[in-house]
C-alpha cells in the first residue's frame, strides 16, 4: 500500500502544487483579515501575551504558506513582520502606534502581493522594501525614529497605502529586465546636502542592496549630490529607502547603462518627452520641479530612461492611472468562482438532513412492499425514483466532506525539495496511506500543523549530509508521512531518521525560559515542553523554523480538533510525531454482524475472514479461555454475546459464525450469530453526548434509523491478551 | 397571575411538569429541547440499568435515561403516553423517559417552598424546592445537576 515519492519525481510535483494555491490564498486572506482585526483592537497599554501571540501566529502562518508555495516577496515581508511581533511577544520591545501602523500597512501590501500572485501577475505587486526597512528599524529598537524619517515616512505613506494597482509602470519594465542595474542617482534642491550622504550608510547597512559611490565626473550644484549605484532593487524600492533621509521630490534616478531595457513606451515615458525638452535647457538638478507638480521631469536627452522621481501627493493620481487601467484585464484571469467556502456547520446540517431523508425513504420503501404492484404501479415507480434520488443525493452530500489524505500529502514533496535545497540537506520523502479518507474540515485544519511538523523534521531533525555520514548514517535522510485509521481514530505520523531531540538541551532551554522543570521528568513530559509558546532549541532563527512558534500552533490546532500529539524521540536516531484525531465524521467500510437481536458494526479493514465454526475446532485452555485453530494457527476466541451481555430470548440459537479480525498486529476470532452485510457507515461520536464505552469506538445510524455500535477491534484484541 | 406585577414577573420561572408514577416533577423549561414519543433505544452493554441506551435524534446519538428506574418507581411500562423529554444541558443532549408530560407552569417565588431534609433516592442538592399549587405538589429538579452526577454515568469518570 505504501507508495514512495522521491522528491526528484520532477514536474509532476510542481504541477500538483498549484491546486492548493487557491486554498492558500483563502487561508492567507483570512489570516491577514484576522491579524488586522486583532491589530486594530490591540490596546497598546495593556496588550496581553495572548493577543500578541495571536497576531504573531497569523503572520507566521502566512509566512509559512508563502514560503511553501514559493511566494518569496510575501514570505520576506511577513518574515520581517514576524520578527517585530516576536520581539513584542517576548516583551523586548513595547508596542507603539507606529508599529501598529507599519504592521497594518504590511498586511495591506501582503494582501496586494497575494492578489498579484493569484492573478498570475508576478512581480507587479507593491514595493515592500520601504516597509521592510521600516520594520527593521523598529526591530532594531529605533523608537522613536529620527524626526526627519518620520516626516518622509509619512510622505511616502500614500504610495504604500495605495493598492497594487498603483505600481509604477516603470517598475513593470524593470522587473522584466531584472538583474544588476547601473544607475545614476541625483539628490537635488536639498536644504541640507549632508542628508544625502546618509544614503551611503543605507547601502552599507542593508546587505544585498548594492554598491554606491559618489559620482565623480561633471559638476555638481551646491545643493545637490550625485551618486553611482549598482543594485538589483527597483527604483520604487530605492525611492522608498531613500525616503528615510531625503524626500522623494528631491530624488532623481537615471539608468546609466541600458536605457533600451527600461523603455516603456506607454505611460509617463510618453509624457516625459514634453518637459524633457524644457529640462534639457536647464542644467540638471536645478529646481525645475518647482511649480510643476505632476509634470514628469527628465534629464539630458534620454527621456525614456529617465525615471520620474517626484511623487507629490497630487501627482500620485496621475501616476497610478496608467496601471489602474490594467487591473480590469487582470480581473478577468482570476479564478474566483471555482470554489465557495461554506461553514462546516451548514454542511453538517445538510448531511444530517439527508440522513433523515434516507431513513424516511427506507421507511416508505418498507411500508410500500405490501402494496399490490398492479394497483399502485405509479406510486411504486415514484418510490423507486425517490430511492435512487435520495441515494445519489446522499452520496453527493457525503462527498462534500470526504477527501483523501493525498490532497494534503502532495503538498509536501515540493516544499521539502525547496527546503532541503535551501538548507543543503538531502531528504527523501515517503508517504503511506494516502488513500485514507479524512473529513474535509479535518484536512483543512490538519494541513498547517502537518506543514510545521514536516518543516521541523527537515530543519531540525535531518542532519547535514556530512554530519549524517559522520554518524554512520546514509547521506540522504528520510522523512515519512503516514496516515491510517487506528482504533477509532486517524493517526497521522511524521517520522524522520534525523538526530532526534536532546533531552538535556530542552531542559536547559526550559530553565532559561523560567519553566518549572526537574531532571526527574519522564521523557514524554520533557518532549511535551516543546509545545510551550515561544519554545525553541534551535540556535539560529531561520525563516524556516526556530522561533518556537510551530509546535505551539501545532498543539493548539490539534487540540481544537479534540486530537492529541505524541512524540517519540531517540537522540541520534530520529523522532516520530503522531497526531491522533478522532473520527468525527469519517466514513468507514463496515461489516454488520448480528448477535442475538442486536447489530454491531466491525470495521471492514480489520476483518480478515469469516467462516462457519466446526464444533471440534474450539478448544479450551486453563480457566476456560477458548482457542480455535485456523489453518495451523491458534487464535483466542471472543464471544461478543458475553462481552456485550447480549440478552438471549431464543435459547436454541447460538453464535456459530467466526470472524477473524486483525488489529495491533495480532488476530482474534469473534463469535457472532450471523453476518448481515457490508456497508459504508458514518462514524458518529458516542462521547459527545454520552461517554466512552469499553470496546466500542463509536456509533452509526443504520438504514432503519436505529443506532448500531461500532466495535473497537484494537480494544478487543488487547482484551484477549489480558 | 392577576396580582403579579412587573417585579415578580421578572422572577417568574417556567417549569415543564411531568409525572413519574404518582409523583409530579418540574424542570426548567429552558433546558428542554423537545418532547418525543418513546422508541426502543439501542442497548449499551455494561451501562447502569436506568440508561436504556442510545437513540438517533436526527443524526445525533443521544443517550436515554429511564427516570422511573432511576427514581425506583414500582412499574415502568411503555405505552402511548410514555414520552422522552430531550434536554439540552451544557451542550450535551440527553433524553429522559417519563410517564407523561402534564403542562408548562409559571411559578412565582411565593409559590415555592424550600424542600425539607428528607431521605430520598434523589440527591438533595438536585432538588431546588417544592412548588405548591393548591392541592398539588411539584418537585422542582435541578436537572442539570442531577444529570451531571457521577452516579448517572453519563459523563466519563476521570
Amino acid at each position: 500500500m505504501a507508495e514512495v515519492h522521491h522528491e526528484s519525481s520532477g514536474s509532476g510535483a510542481d504541477f500538483d502544487l498549484s491546486q492548493f494555491y487557491q486554498i492558500f490564498f483563502e487561508e492567507a486572506g483570512e489570516n491577514l483579515d484576522l491579524m488586522e482585526q486583532m491589530l486594530l483592537s490591540l490596546n497598546l497599554e495593556t496588550a496581553d501575551d495572548e493577543e500578541l501571540n495571536g497576531i504573531f501566529r497569523c503572520a507566521h502562518s502566512v509566512k509559512g504558506g508563502a514560503a511553501t508555495f514559493g511566494f518569496s516577496d510575501v514570505a520576506e515581508l511577513t518574515h520581517q513582520m514576524e520578527s517585530l511581533l516576536d520581539k513584542l511577544r517576548r516583551h523586548e520591545l513595547k508596542p507603539n502606534a507606529s508599529m501598529v501602523d507599519v504592521l497594518l500597512e504590511s498586511a495591506d501590501s501582503s494582501r496586494a502581493l497575494l492578489a498579484c500572485h493569484q492573478s498570475g501577475q508576478v512581480g507587479q505587486g507593491p514595493a515592500t522594501a520601504n516597509l521592510v526597512s521600516r520594520i527593521r528599524a523598529l526591530v532594531a529598537g529605533e523608537i522613536p525614529p529620527p524626526p526627519a524619517a518620520i516626516k518622509v515616512a509619512e510622505l511616502a505613506k500614500p504610495v504604500v497605502d495605495s493598492p497594487a494597482s498603483a505600481t509604477a509602470p516603470a517598475e513593470l519594465a524593470e522587473s522584466a529586465s531584472g538583474g544588476m542595474r547601473h544607475l545614476e542617482v541625483r539628490f537635488i534642491n536639498l536644504d541640507q546636502p549632508a542628508q544625502a550622504d546618509a544614503v551611503v550608510e543605507l547601502f552599507r547597512d542593508i546587505a544585498g542592496l548594492g554598491e554606491i559611490k559618489p559620482h565623480t565626473s561633471g559638476e555638481v550644484a551646491a545643493d545637490s549630490r550625485v551618486f553611482e549605484v549598482e543594485t538589483t532593487s527597483s527604483n520604487e524600492d530605492l525611492l522608498d529607502l531613500f525616503a528615510f533621509h531625503v524626500s522623494r521630490e528631491h530624488v532623481v534616478i537615471r539608468d546609466m547603462v541600458s536605457p533600451e531595457l527600461l523603455g516603456d513606451p506607454q505611460g509617463p515615458a510618453g509624457e516625459q518627452s514634453l518637459p524633457a525638452q524644457d529640462a534639457a535647457t536647464a542644467s540638471p538638478g536645478f529646481g525645475f520641479f518647482d511649480g510643476a507638480p505632476g509634470a514628469p521631469p527628465a534629464h539630458d536627452q534620454t527621456p525614456e530612461s529617465a525615471l520620474l522621481a517626484t511623487q507629490p501627493m497630487d501627482s500620485g493620481v496621475a501616476k497610478s492611472s496608467p496601471s489602474a487601467a490594467k487591473v480590469p484585464v487582470a480581473g478577468n484571469m482570476q479564478p474566483e468562482a471555482a470554489t465557495i467556502r461554506v461553514a462546516i456547520s451548514k454542511v453538517d446540517q445538510l448531511i444530517n438532513l439527508v440522513g433523515e431523508l434516507v431513513i424516511t425513504q427506507a421507511m416508505l420503501a418498507q411500508n410500500s412492499r405490501a402494496l399490490d404492484p398492479a394497483v399502485y404501479q405509479q406510486l411504486l415507480t415514484g418510490l423507486t425514483d425517490l430511492d435512487r434520488n435520495t441515494r445519489d443525493l446522499q452520496e453527493s452530500v457525503m462527498s462534500i466532506r470526504m477527501i483523501p489524505m493525498s490532497i494534503v500529502f502532495s503538498r509536501f514533496p515540493r516544499m521539502l525539495r525547496d527546503l532541503a535545497g535551501k538548507l543543503g540537506k538531502k531528504v527523501d520523502f515517503v508517504t503511506q496511506g494516502e488513500a485514507t479518507e479524512l473529513d474535509k474540515g479535518l484536512v483543512e485544519k490538519i494541513t498547517d500543523p502537518l506543514t510545521h511538523l514536516v518543516r521541523n523534521s527537515c530543519d531540525h531533525g535531518i542532519e547535514s549530509p556530512q554530519d549524517r555520514i559522520h554518524a554512520g548514517k546514509p547521506e540522504t535522510g528520510t522523512i515519512t508521512l503516514s496516515a491510517a485509521h487506528q482504533g477509532g481514530s486517524i493517526v497521522i505520523e511524521v517520522r524522520d531518521d534525523g538526530k532526534g531531540m536532546s533531552r538535556q538541551k530542552i531542559l536547559t532551554k526550559a530553565r532559561e525560559r523560567g519553566l518549572d522543570v526537574s531532571d526527574q521528568m519522564s521523557d514524554a513530559e520533557v518532549w511535551q515542553l516543546i509545545f510551550a509558546p515561544g519554545f525553541s532549541t534551535a540556535e539560529v532563527v531561520t525563516d524556516v523554523s526556530g522561533r518556537g512558534v510551530g509546535m505551539d500552533v501545532v498543539k493548539r490546532n490539534i487540540a481544537s480538533l479534540n486530537g492529541t500529539v505524541e512524540i517519540e524521540s531517540s537522540e541520534g536516531y530520529g523522532m516520530k510525531v503522531s497526531v491522533r484525531l478522532p473520527l468525527t465524521l469519517a466514513i468507514m467500510d463496515g461489516m454488520s454482524v448480528g448477535v442475538g437481536n442486536e447489530v454491531y458494526i466491525l470495521p471492514l479493514s480489520s476483518v480478515v475472514e469469516s467462516f462457519q465454526v466446526r464444533s471440534d475446532a474450539v478448544s479450551t485452555v486453563g480457566q476456560g479461555a477458548q482457542l480455535v485453530k485456523v489453518r495451523d494457527e491458534y487464535m483466542p476466541v471472543i464471544e461478543l454475546e458475553k462481552v456485550f451481555q447480549v440478552p438471549r430470548y431464543d435459547s436454541d440459537k447460538t453464535s456459530d459464525i467466526m470472524v477473524v479480525i486483525e488489529a495491533d498486529g495480532s488476530r482474534v476470532v469473534l463469535l457472532v450469530d450471523e453476518l448481515l452485510g457490508q456497508q459504508q457507515v458514518v462514524v458518529k461520536n458516542l462521547e459527545s453526548n454520552y461517554r466512552k464505552v469499553p470496546n466500542v469506538s463509536g456509533a452509526t445510524i443504520l438504514g432503519d434509523g436505529k443506532v448500531a455500535l461500532i466495535l473497537d477491534t484494537g480494544a478487543l484484541v488487547r482484551r484477549s491478551r489480558h | 397571575m392577576d396580582k403579579t406585577n412587573e417585579e415578580s414577573n421578572a422572577k417568574l420561572c417556567e417549569y415543564l411538569t411531568f409525572r413519574l408514577d404518582r409523583e409530579e416533577y418540574g424542570i426548567d423549561i429552558l433546558k428542554v429541547q423537545e418532547i418525543r414519543g418513546y422508541e426502543p433505544p439501542t442497548r449499551i452493554a455494561n451501562a447502569p440499568p436506568f440508561i436504556k441506551g442510545v437513540v438517533n435524534l436526527r443524526g445525533t446519538i443521544v443517550p436515554i435515561v429511564e427516570m422511573r428506574l432511576k427514581f425506583n418507581c414500582a412499574n415502568a411500562q411503555y405505552d402511548d403516553f410514555t414520552v422522552v423529554i430531550i434536554l439540552n444541558l451544557h451542550k450535551r443532549i440527553v433524553g429522559i423517559v417519563v410517564d407523561s408530560v402534564s403542562d408548562v407552569m409559571g411559578l412565582v417565588p411565593e409559590q415555592m417552598r424550600a424542600a425539607p431534609e428528607i431521605e430520598s433516592i434523589i440527591n438533595s442538592d438536585a432538588i431546588i424546592g417544592l412548588g405548591s399549587l393548591s392541592d398539588r405538589m411539584l418537585i422542582l429538579l435541578d436537572i442539570e445537576k442531577l444529570m451531571s452526577d457521577a452516579d448517572m454515568g453519563l459523563v466519563a469518570d476521570v
